[in-house]
């Protein structure tokens, strides 16, 4: 396990260079590739998630951890080639109006290394565009990043379109420092995430109560 | 007292007759006055005809010739896209990560893109204005400058894989902040609020805070005190609280802060720096004008035995804002 241990150590230094030739070590030693995910990726999260307190959060740290992350997964997982199990689906976006996709790249790295697939919507992203995604993907949540505050009316429809189209178990929560000085109440979503990992906690969670 | 008067005071930690209170109102001046927004982010007159006649109803202690983020940024090459209902945003960024900032000029503000029209903002503003209300112009940082310089994503990863070029794209910035602030004051701005969210600690850590940032800000704010400027304002929105203390060795004189930084908190850091803040924008969007006169009395009696405090939000009140929300900020500072 030390290859495994070194591994989750430079995907937290950020040390894109040692992850990738860690995990080639790793592969050569006999681990299958999704080992190498859940105890060595999802764990280097797990590891980041009790780092990142709310007193303490930052996005380069994350950034920097995400950038190793899809490094190891381009190797593990090379472009064609048949993806791991995860646990599901989740189709992010940055609303129509918002062109700021940070936050919503943040919420890509962090649940991808869960062990989530993420259907990326993009930026400045329109409602009906994220409605076909949702129905398309069958996702257990839709994620919205808002960094400024006049994509809130749309936040607020999202809901109620899914639930048109017959997707109202689909659950919607939201993040950014737009939305999240909001109640999930008044942005009419499931859960207001403070931070990615307060959303991953949340998808934990579901993801929990349907096993 | 006058508005000008009462924040210069409290920059004192002297008695006012009343708290200061600045509604960081930018955008929404224009929202108030029926002005499409493009048109207020474009034109020096009618930016500050509309914030005169913002101050005029609402009677806080302020005026902003604040634009958006862009201004420097487009002085610098990049195109933006305009709208009506929002602020613009950047078509493509001047540099690429691979660049060096060597090719790049520091722009005149009487010449470069927005800048000159900012510079008439001010000039109008502070002759209609007089010293009666604080006149205060923007400039970037030196962090969010730099980032604006390539999209914050590539600038992030630029500053961990290779610091001296970074800090390189950061003397560039620094350069640019004071020759615009420099201009700002010039043209009539009392002093130029330096805004630098990608300095905050939800983007980066502290550590990258002092190592990078401190020293720069170090240096506008004395290029700025040596100007003439009234006092020297960062704005840094955000979890603040981790580089609150280093803000007296930059020369931070008041210091902006956001909601995720408490009363308490800002007094333990920052004993002797007159603070602003910190009521949520948001809830002069979607709260009442009841729920802004409880957040307004909470702050002033967080503050009331220490002075060096002007009541505000904790970033810019959005331009949607409901103006009885306004209102009831600006009245909550006179019934203290």
């Amino acid at each position: 396990m030390n290859e495994m241990n070194a591994l989750i150590a430079a995907i937290l230094a950020g040390d894109c260079a040692a992850s990738a030739s860690l995990t080639g070590q790793l592969r050569r030693a006999g681990f299958a590739a999704p080992d190498i995910v859940m105890q060595g990726v999802e764990a280097a999260m797990s590891a980041l998630d009790g780092k990142c307190t709310a007193e303490d959060f930052n996005l380069l740290e994350i950034m920097l951890a995400g950038r190793a992350v899809t490094e190891i997964m381009k190797l593990l997982y090379p472009p064609g080639s048949a993806l791991a199990a995860t646990k599901a689906t989740v189709v992010v976006a940055a609303l129509e109006g918002d062109v700021h996709d940070l936050g919503k790249n943040i919420l890509k790295m962090v649940l991808t290394g869960s062990g989530y697939r993420v259907a990326d919507g993009g930026k400045d992203c329109p409602l009906p565009r994220l409605i076909d995604m949702a129905e398309e993907e069958r996702p257990l949540a839709v994620g919205i990043s808002g960094l400024i505050t006049p994509v809130i009316p749309r936040v607020r429809q999202v809901r109620n379109l899914l639930k048109e189209r017959g997707l109202e178990g689909v659950k919607v929560v939201a993040g950014g420092a737009a939305l999240k000085q909001a109640s999930a109440e008044r942005l009419n979503v499931d859960f207001v995430a403070e931070s990615a990992f307060d959303g991953l906690h949340y998808l934990e969670e579901l993801v929990g109560e349907r096993r | 007292m006058n508005g000008l008067q009462r924040i210069a005071t409290a920059v004192q930690f002297q008695a006012t007759d009343r708290v200061p209170v600045i509604a960081q109102v930018f955008g929404h001046a224009a929202r108030f006055c029926g002005v499409p927004l493009d048109n207020y982010l474009q034109d020096g007159n009618t930016l500050a005809s509309c914030q005169l006649k913002a101050w005029e109803r609402y009677g806080y202690d302020a005026v902003f010739s604040v634009m958006d983020a862009n201004v420097e940024t487009e002085a610098l090459g990049a195109p933006l896209r305009y709208s009506e209902n929002q602020y613009p945003v950047v078509e493509r960024y001047p540099l690429s990560p691979e660049a060096s900032c060597d090719g790049l000029t520091v722009p005149d503000p009487e010449q470069a893109g927005r800048m000159p029209e900012m510079l008439k903002a001010l000039a109008v503003l502070r002759r209609e204005a007089g010293d009666k209300v604080a006149v205060i112009g923007c400039v970037l940082g030196p962090f969010t400058l730099a980032s604006q310089l390539l999209g914050l994503e590539k600038a992030l990863y630029l500053a961990v894989d290779d610091p001296a070029r970074w800090g390189r794209f950061l003397d560039f910035a620094t350069e640019v902040a004071i020759r615009f602030g420099q201009a700002q004051m010039q043209a009539g701005a009392h002093l130029p609020m330096v805004f630098d969210p990608a300095a905050s600690p939800a983007v980066i850590p502290a550590a990258v805070f002092r190592e990078f940032e401190l020293p720069r800000l170090e240096r506008l704010f004395q290029a700025f005190a040596q100007a003439g400027a009234m006092a020297n304002w960062l704005h840094i929105a955000g979890p603040a609280a981790p580089i609150l203390p280093y803000y007296p060795k930059a020369g931070v004189q008041i210091a902006n802060f956001d909601y995720p930084v408490s009363a308490p908190q800002v007094r333990q850091q920052l004993p002797a720096t007159c603070v602003d803040g910190n009521i949520k924008p948001l809830l002069f969007v979607d709260g009442s004008p009841a729920e802004i006169a409880a957040e307004s009395a909470a702050l002033l009696d967080a503050f009331r035995n220490r002075g060096g405090f002007i009541l505000s939000s904790g970033c810019e009140i959005p331009p949607e804002a409901k103006p009885d929300n306004i209102v009831a900020l600006v009245q909550a500072a006179g019934n203290a």
